[in-house]
């Protein structure tokens, strides 16, 4: 029962805030509800009996990306170029011409259907575990895992991880306005 | 109780949010948010095939990995974002036609 | 005692590190280089005297050491080793070239001093010893022949020495060029030993000539011609080029262009002595090819021609340039009579009294600064200690009695007339017997006269007597001359004063020499029993008791010939020819004396009675004129232009020209192709490339979103074909 009720409260707070990330226009508010939806997200995973993802979802991402997205935001004045004729581009922001939207529309709709049918096409053709197994705690089966049959991504990641944090640090640092090979490139003129 | 396929068709209309996401919004931040949906909706699937089909942890160390790389990405784009901005003084992606052949 | 190479190598290496690490020094810190030379042979002559004492100290026995290493390896066929072999003679031979070589460096110190290029003289001094040493280590002609050939370049560096001297620098090219000539027959020689063979170590090629390979013969310009005969005569005209014997000898006189002690040098200890070392390592050879008539005839016609010659010299250093060549006359006359022992003999009392006769002169020279023997006279007053030297020298090679050269050359003699008298084999050998008997006369006039004009009489030109200066006993001036004529007496190599010993000797000590030198004919079977030894190994010196335990005849002529038995007639003959020896010598001596000291006979008589024959002396008996004018000038210039005409004329004018005109033709051909075909093509791509690009460019916007939703819709297109339609 509990699980039911958490299950509707995560899908609702995860379908709702993503529909509401599309649709606002402030991104200050956008990036608040993908908040939500990254909560609800973690509500899912909870459901699932996926603990240690569900805690490492809220830390990394509620703790950790969207409040990178937060920062960016405010560092870049968060200006949204929204043209406001158009009853359609106010809700949903930045739309084109109607050509655009129609394509776009179209190929959604296609997606969307096909998507769907392969869905129901796949769980027609898998065979779904009834009885499911009660919770139990995955933290140390899953550390285990991880130093043993996943041990080379797990490593890859750390030093993806490491690259990817000297790259930003590197990208991000403040420069001179001129680099000074472009000085010794002159000097030889 | 709320099978595989309620799980599923949550993670389609995330995904589709995304990609509606990425292609409306002009602002590069936005843009990452959408990124940022389409990483959790695989996810989500990851761990409702690992719960429903598989039964064991592999779904849930995968996801612990996309979860790993959308952080990464993250830090590397909003740095590539701020960058941009400091020497554009806009994130608007229009304006961002420099590899235009 | 034990035999490592560490025991026997530093002989070569010493002086040889010494002119490797003298190349490093000669710019960094020039006073080290002549302290280095000199201590490099030294280090060669302690070694050497070990080796010497241990090989000869012991009564009858004959070692021998014979270390190899695999050079180079190709297969079966080809394997080439390289080692050392030293047997008795080696040894001694070892010990005469490292003790004359200190002596000459040490000399050198004195001499050289002040020279603008003093260090550079150190270095190929170093050079040329070391060679001489890897020379006489050597097992074999490959590596003998390697160290011939570096000798021939130290020569001609040394005797070119002083290039800014035009003759000087034609000097070095005559030496280089006509000991060239016999390098060339002498290479020969090692291949057909080679193709014959299959080996060129000594060893090997005495166990072939005993086992008879050499019976077969090769084709030479048509003719057939003994194998032993056709590499023996190809090996003597080796030690001819390089010993100076007729008709080579044209290079020796000039030789003295160079700085006195390297003359020393070349006519001691290392130079014209490694001919004689060679004809004599290959004895078995030139007896297989029955070659020793034409060898002693040689050597009586050199024996007496440069004696001839060197009566009329006025310089100093041309009348001892003669004399050594005279003396290797008389060593090869030596091998050609089978007195192999006494040849090897005279060659060690040779070296060590020409090295001290050419230090004298050294010694004259820097203190009076001429050489022209007219200008000098009476320097025996200021050069009492050079004068002593010289004339023990000059009494040894005169062949008087008690020194050295009696010793030995009594012995060449004694030989010489028993081949001619006794041994039956007709009067072939009467020729070079006489030849070296007029020689035997000729010698001691020429010296003594050389040493009257000299040290005696009254100074014939006094400013430069006055200017000379009056000698101290020095170090390195005297000190050396009188080491080494210390050791012209004969007792040092006969064992008995006369030389004359016919001693019975059981055991040795008296008669060393003549008991522990042996001609490898004696007993060649011997020689399959000896074994070659890897370099690492220890202890291989090996022991061969000697046969020749008393004084007799074939052991004493070595003859392998027709061997006659005839003992009587060999001591009637040496005695003959001591009794003569020192008659000849006796009245040569008063003749010169009577001559150049009282004057009763005046020269000029004689010159005037032989006056054609002393215009021939004078000329050398035109021997350089035969050579450039006939040989080159008529024959070799022809021949070189007729080739040149060839090369240029026939060569160069069609086949070249006419590959020129073809391949013009080519590139025009080409040229076309290149510049319609190809470049066209290459345009085409360009202008493909171009539209494609025009094409092309217009998708790329720019615009991330736009490609997003291409690949948007692309994902879904894949997606309906993979689910409606596949």
């Amino acid at each position: 029962m509990f699980l039911n009720l958490l299950f509707l409260t995560s899908a609702l707070l995860t379908v709702g805030c993503s529909v509401a990330v599309l649709a606002v226009k402030n991104l200050m508010h956008a990036c608040v509800f993908l908040l939500g939806a990254l909560i609800g997200i973690a509500g899912l995973y909870a459901t699932l009996g996926a603990d240690f993802v569900a805690v490492t979802q809220i830390m990394v991402y509620v703790g950790g990306v969207v409040i990178l997205m937060l920062f960016a935001v405010m560092l870049t004045g968060g200006k949204d170029h929204v043209s406001k004729t158009q009853k359609l581009k106010s809700l949903i922001p930045a739309m084109g011409n109607k050509t655009s939207y129609l394509i776009g529309c179209l190929t959604a709709l296609v997606f969307f259907l096909t998507q769907g049918y392969l869905v129901s096409k796949l769980l027609g053709s898998i065979e779904v575990q009834k009885q499911v197994d009660t919770f139990s705690p995955t933290v140390q089966e899953l550390g285990e895992l991880l130093i043993t049959n996943h041990v080379l991504p797990f490593e890859l990641s750390s030093v993806l991880l490491l690259g990817a944090l000297v790259g930003a640090a590197i990208i991000a640092r403040p420069r001179k306005a001129r680099p000074q090979y472009e000085e010794e490139a002159e000097e030889h003129h | 109780m709320f099978g595989l396929e309620w799980y599923l068709g949550i993670s389609l209309v995330l995904f589709f949010v995304g990609i509606a996401v990425i292609l409306s919004r002009k602002n590069i931040v936005a843009i990452l948010l959408g990124v940022e949906l389409i990483l959790n909706s695989a996810a989500l699937n990851f761990v409702a095939y690992s719960r429903f089909v598989t039964q064991n942890l592999d779904g849930h160390i995968f996801s612990l990995f996309i979860i790993v790389i959308a952080a990464a990405e993250a830090a590397v784009g909003l740095a590539i974002v701020i960058r941009y901005f400091q020497i554009n003084n806009t994130i608007h992606v229009d304006e961002a036609k420099e590899l235009r052949g | 005692m034990e035999y490592t190479i560490a025991n026997v190598a530093p002989i070569f290496l010493a002086p040889f590190f010494a002119f490797a690490l003298n190349c490093l020094l000669i710019k960094k810190a020039p006073k080290l280089v002549d302290k280095v030379s000199v201590l490099g042979i030294l280090v060669a002559f302690v070694f050497a005297i070990r080796i010497a004492v241990d090989f000869t100290g012991v009564a009858n026995t004959d070692y021998y050491i014979h270390k190899v290493f695999t050079w180079f390896d190709l297969g079966e066929t080809f394997k080439i080793d390289m080692g050392i072999y030293i047997d008795n003679m080696g040894a001694i031979m070892l010990l005469m070239v490292t003790g004359v070589a200190s002596l000459i460096h040490i000399f050198s110190t004195w001499y050289m001093k002040g020279d603008v290029r003093y260090e550079r003289f150190f270095l190929y001094m170093s050079l040329f010893t070391s060679a001489m040493l890897g020379l006489v280590l050597s097992d074999n002609l490959l590596s003998v022949f390697i160290f011939w050939e570096i000798m021939g370049f130290c020569s001609y560096s040394l005797i070119g020495f002083y290039f800014e001297k035009e003759k000087a620098g034609y000097a070095s090219i005559k030496a280089f060029m006509t000991t060239r000539v016999g390098d060339v027959f002498f290479l020969l020689g090692i291949l057909a030993i080679w193709h014959t063979v299959g080996s060129v170590d000594f060893v090997s090629i005495y166990n072939a000539v005993q086992a008879g390979a050499f019976g077969t013969t090769v084709s030479f310009l048509g003719m057939e011609v003994g194998l032993a005969a056709f590499a023996g005569v190809c090996i003597f005209l080796g030690t001819i080029g390089k010993s100076a014997q007729f008709p080579l000898q044209v290079w020796l006189p000039d030789a003295m262009m160079g700085p006195t002690p390297c003359s020393a040098l070349i006519h001691a200890a290392t130079m014209v002595a490694a001919g004689v070392y060679l004809s004599l390592r290959m004895y078995p050879m030139m007896v297989a090819g029955d070659l020793l008539n034409l060898i002693a005839m040689i050597g009586g016609i050199t024996a007496f021609g440069a004696a001839t010659i060197a009566m009329i010299q006025t310089d100093l250093k041309a009348v001892l340039a003669y004399s050594t060549i005279s003396q290797l006359g008389y060593m090869v006359l030596g091998i050609g009579v089978g007195s192999y022992n006494a040849a090897f003999m005279h060659l060690i009392t040779h070296a060590v009294f020409k090295a001290c006769l050419f230090l004298s002169a050294g010694s004259v020279i820097h203190t009076v600064h001429t050489q022209e023997m007219p200008e000098m006279g009476g320097l025996r007053h200021k050069m009492k200690w050079t004068w002593i030297a010289m004339w023990c020298c000059t009494l040894a090679i005169a062949g008087v009695p008690i020194f050295s050269g009696f010793v030995s050359k009594d012995r060449i003699l004694g030989d010489a007339l028993y081949t001619a008298l006794h041994a039956g084999l007709g009067y072939k050998y009467a020729v070079p017997a006489l030849l070296g008997f007029l020689g035997a006369f000729l010698t001691p006039f020429y010296m003594c006269r050389m040493m009257f004009l000299t040290f005696h009489g009254k100074p014939r030109d006094q400013h430069i007597y006055d200017h000379a200066h009056s000698e101290h006993l020095k170090l390195n001036q005297n000190v050396p001359l009188l080491i080494l004529s210390v050791f012209t007496l004969g007792m040092f190599f006969s064992g008995s004063l006369t030389g004359l010993g016919k001693i019975p000797a059981p055991v040795v000590p008296t008669e060393w020499f003549k008991t522990l030198v042996d001609s490898p004919t004696n007993n060649l079977e011997r020689f399959s029993t000896y074994t070659k030894q890897q370099f690492g190994s220890v202890d291989t010196r090996e022991n061969r008791v000697l046969e020749k335990t008393v004084y007799d005849s074939e052991a004493m002529t070595g003859y392998a010939g027709p061997n006659p038995d005839n003992k009587d007639g060999l001591h009637h003959a040496h005695v003959e020819g001591a009794i003569a020896s020192v008659v000849i010598v006796a009245c040569s001596i008063f003749l010169a004396f009577l001559m150049y000291i009282r004057g009763t006979i005046d020269p000029g008589k004689f010159v005037k009675m032989f006056s054609g024959w002393v215009t021939a002396l004078k000329n050398k008996y035109y021997f350089d004129e035969i050579y450039i004018d006939v040989i080159i000038q008529k024959g070799l210039l022809k021949f070189n232009n007729f080739l040149a005409y060839v090369d240029m004329g026939l060569y160069d004018r069609y086949a070249i020209d006419g590959w020129e005109k073809v391949s013009r033709t080519l590139y025009r051909a080409s040229r076309w192709f290149d510049d319609n075909v190809v470049d066209n093509t290459v345009d085409a791509f360009g202008v493909l490339a171009k539209t494609g690009h025009a094409v092309l460019r217009g998708l790329q916007s720019g615009l991330i979103q736009i490609y997003f939703i291409v690949l948007i819709i692309a994902l879904a297109i894949m997606t309906v074909w993979i689910n409606f339609i596949v």
